[in-house]
């Protein structure tokens, strides 16, 4: 019995299946709602699934140079990764299906393996292009990594726990985003960070690199990719509405949360040009590190009297 | 229906639904390039019907050609064609991309697009309007719902 219920809860809900299911249809919303503040129809409710499955039945053309088990690999690796975080997180308001101490630090770092995956696999071809779109996504990664990771730290500190589903059940009711800003900005910040959009896209910027990293992939690495970045977008706005905007109970409350999340990225994202990669980092180090560790700084000292 | 025939209506089905677009110039004046970029802006949004441009040819299911093809052009174009992956279809835009237009007979040309590659759809005009650049997008995808010829002469006229 408990065979069955782990293999659908691997396969189906809440992971597998139902996550890719869920991330495509948030990137729709995505599209949609940026087409409508430029004036456009925009694409229709099945875009995202129409271009994964073109892009599944399409010819993959495996470059010559680079290590062919690596460019098939990667891309696997990446969306495995996101695929398994989304069992520690409480996707479309159920419960965690997993969850042990310290499985918050498990799920965020195997969310960014998936950018990892993106970076290896621009330093796996000679394309000038996806070398220096690798090289761009691997400094991102670095310079929006721990500001991120020090943001959804924080509900964890005032939950004295590492653990998602303890930290969501202190969290529940109570709008950390009013307790702790700097924290509820940072980490929103950083979400279009971590998903490379817009101003943080420069990792991809088609203007000047082609299609950055993922320039040489076609057909199935590409598919996989892409949803490894729908799954991503889904994880992330679980995790930042559950953990500052009161917790996720119920599918209701999820849809509602989440796409006040989303609309707000959306917002940031059409509202602001790209950065060049340099600004970037200036900002997360300069800025976003700062202002967190001293958010941070407040809150263990806080802590500390309180106790 | 078979299971061969449900997999197979279920790939047109995405391919018709989301052809993503490489440009190429092979040597036009530019007139043809700029109402292609027409056409992608929000005005006439041709991410109703799924288009987007792709910097990469990897990326691309459609090659638009613009302009008569020159000898310098004809090496890259090629290559641009053999890095996309199947299936494909190449678009010509423009009256010399369909006869090499007003640069017919010009030393430095091979000719129209036809020469070099397999054509699937020609848009004449010069340049073509956005709505005639979406009119061949929809034809094409049209051709391939329904692969038997689609030329009709009386629809033209
Ligand atoms: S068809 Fe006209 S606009 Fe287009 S390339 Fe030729 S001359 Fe230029």
């Amino acid at each position: 019995m408990d065979t069955i219920r782990d293999l659908v809860t691997l396969f189906f809900f809440p992971g597998g299946l139902f996550v890719l299911a869920l991330g495509m249809s948030y990137e729709w919303v995505d599209r949609k709602l940026m087409a409508r503040v430029q004036n456009r129809v925009g694409p229709r409710w099945f875009q995202p699934f129409a271009d994964i499955a073109k892009l599944l039945t399409k010819e993959e053309v495996i470059p010559l140079d680079g290590n062919g088990l690596l460019f098939l690999g990667l891309p696997i690796v990446a969306l495995a990764g996101a695929l398994t975080s989304a069992l520690y997180v409480p996707v479309a308001g159920w419960h965690p299906a997993y969850s042990f101490q310290g499985d918050l630090i498990v799920a965020l770092y195997l969310l960014s393996l998936l950018t990892l995956c993106t970076g290896l696999a621009g330093a796996n071809t000679s394309d000038h292009f996806s070398l220096v779109g690798a090289t761009r996504t691997l400094t991102q990664l670095f310079s929006y990594e721990a500001p991120f990771l020090l943001a959804m730290l924080g509900p964890a500190v005032m939950a004295h726990t590492w653990q998602i589903n303890e930290i969501i059940a202190d969290a529940d009711g109570r709008w950390m985003l009013f307790l702790q800003p700097i924290g509820f900005i940072v980490a929103l910040i950083g979400l279009l960070g971590k998903l490379e959009m817009s101003p943080f896209n420069a990792p991809e910027a088609e203007t000047e690199i082609v299609a950055g990293a993922l320039t040489e992939y076609s057909g199935r690495g590409l598919a996989l990719f892409r949803l490894g970045r729908h799954v991503e977008l889904v994880i992330g706005l679980t995790m930042v509405a559950a953990f500052y905007m009161g917790g996720v109970n119920g599918l209701p409350m999820f849809v509602l949360k989440t796409l006040i999340l989303l609309l707000g990225l959306v917002g940031i994202q059409s509202l602001v040009a790209r950065l060049r990669i340099d600004q970037t980092v200036g900002l997360w180090w300069r800025w976003g590190s700062l202002l967190v560790l001293a958010q941070w700084l407040v809150l263990v000292v806080w802590e500390g009297v309180q106790a | 229906m078979t299971w061969q025939q449900v997999v197979d209506d279920f790939k047109t089905w995405a391919r018709v639904n989301s052809p993503w677009v490489v440009h190429f110039n092979t040597g036009s004046c530019n007139g043809c390039d700029i109402e292609i970029l027409a056409t992608l802006t929000p005005r006439y949004d041709l991410e109703r019907f799924g288009v987007k441009l792709e910097g990469s040819p990897r990326h691309g299911d459609v090659l638009i050609c613009t302009g008569p093809v020159t000898l310098q052009a004809r090496d890259r174009l090629l290559r641009v064609y053999e890095q996309m992956p199947e299936p494909k279809f190449v678009i010509a835009v423009g009256s010399c991309a369909i006869s090499g237009g007003v640069f017919q007979g010009c030393y430095n040309i091979i000719g129209h697009v036809d020469e070099v590659l397999p054509v699937d759809v020609y848009i004449p005009g010069c340049p073509p309007r956005p709505e005639a650049i979406i009119d061949g997008v929809v034809k094409l995808l049209g051709h391939l719902k329904d692969p038997a010829p689609q030329a009709n002469i009386e629809e033209a006229n």
